[in-house]
């Protein structure tokens, strides 16, 4: 079984960009939504596929090749869907790459002992913060 | 024992008055409040309104250690992330689910939640089992579906009739338990010859079950 195809879920603002700037590399892109309208966020550039359905029924999942995704992205705007579709991606279907993003930084306890990757806007902004108010005080 | 339940309408309220009676200790979580207002009237217990999902509503409510958690609330999802925090998180010994998608069941499952009940899904085993008691078959799954429990009807035309036991050559993993032969009860033994309108009671498992049935009503 070849793995090749990048799966994005969840096509918000985040999602439909990481999924478009893929596309652009040249990466075989699925982005899966529940809602169809969400995919007007996707740039013209994007030349992946777009799955309309719910991503924690499996059989969407694997109506959009999870099977043969080297990795995925998972941005719904839901923390508890986010952990539930990266817990599913790597016990049942051990997609090789995983990211998530999760608003609650304590909610990423639920991911120790994996090798999911954790993306926190909190955190980042944060740090941000930090670096933004240091240089304006030098 | 120390229970956790979590979410719930009605069922909660049912669940709460039953164990209240055998003397558990009860943590209830609800996130809410109305309900959370009436359980705890209705059964003069303390109720945590909040939200189970959150590792640090169950460590306020001090789920920590406890035997069982029962995730009760209409989101799939969040009883999902509720069992696997009390289970990681709260080191709480067995988790129980309520799914809505009957398909979660087995998901859920190998996603290591101890035990996950599904109305549709138990709906689709009944009827399963009713189905099949038109070709005289009831099926019983016991232990978590390891052994299955077998009625069959022999009827005259079976090959297996008017023989002995210790003479048919029976599949491996099967165990003729009990006989019924109206009015008697017949615990059988090798010399026991099987008789047509016998009722045959057989101790399985479920990967045998297909092979047995197909074996016992061979015709002659």
């Amino acid at each position: 079984m070849k793995r090749n195809k990048f799966v994005v879920i969840g096509s918000g603002r985040l999602g439909a960009n990481i999924a478009t700037k893929m596309s652009e590399l040249g990466e075989d892109v699925i982005i899966i939504d529940a809602t169809e309208d969400s995919f007007r966020k996707l740039q013209e550039t994007f030349s992946g596929y777009q799955v309309v359905g719910d991503a924690t029924d499996l059989s969407v999942l694997e109506n959009s090749y999870i099977k043969h995704a080297k990795a995925v992205v998972i941005t719904t705007d839901s923390d508890n869907v986010n952990i539930f579709l990266s817990h599913i991606c790597y016990y049942v279907y051990n997609v090789p790459k995983i990211f998530v993003r999760l608003a609650d930084t304590d909610k990423g306890r639920l991911l120790e002992g994996t090798y999911i990757k954790a993306i926190y806007p909190f955190t980042l902004s944060l740090n941000e913060f930090m670096n933004l108010s240091e240089v304006e005080e030098e | 024992m120390k229970i956790v339940i979590t979410g719930g309408k009605h069922e909660a309220d049912f669940i709460v008055k039953m164990l209240q009676e055998e003397h558990h200790q009860l943590i209830i979580i609800n996130q809410d409040r109305e309900f959370a207002e009436y359980i705890s009237s209705h059964n003069d217990i303390a109720v945590f309104p909040g939200d189970p999902t959150k590792a640090y509503t169950l460590s306020d409510a001090e789920a920590h250690n406890a035997d069982v958690l029962l995730a009760l609330s209409d989101s799939d999802t969040d009883n999902y992330i509720t069992c696997i925090t009390g289970k990681r998180l709260f080191n709480i010994k067995k988790t129980v689910s309520k799914v809505r998608n009957p398909k979660n069941v087995e998901l859920f499952k190998k996603l290591g939640v101890d035990s996950v009940i599904s109305s549709t899904y138990l709906l689709a085993q009944t009827i399963l089992n009713e189905s099949s008691i038109e070709n005289m078959i009831k099926t019983l799954s016991i232990e978590d579906e390891k052994i299955v429990m077998i009625e069959l009807g022999v009827e005259s035309d079976f090959a297996l009739v008017n023989k002995r036991i210790m003479d048919i050559h029976f599949p491996k993993n099967i165990n003729i338990s009990c006989i019924f032969r109206d009015p008697h009860v017949i615990i059988p033994n090798g010399n026991t010859v099987i008789k047509a309108m016998d009722k045959l009671i057989i101790i399985s498992t479920p990967n045998e079950k297909d092979e047995i049935i197909e074996f016992i009503q061979k015709k002659r």
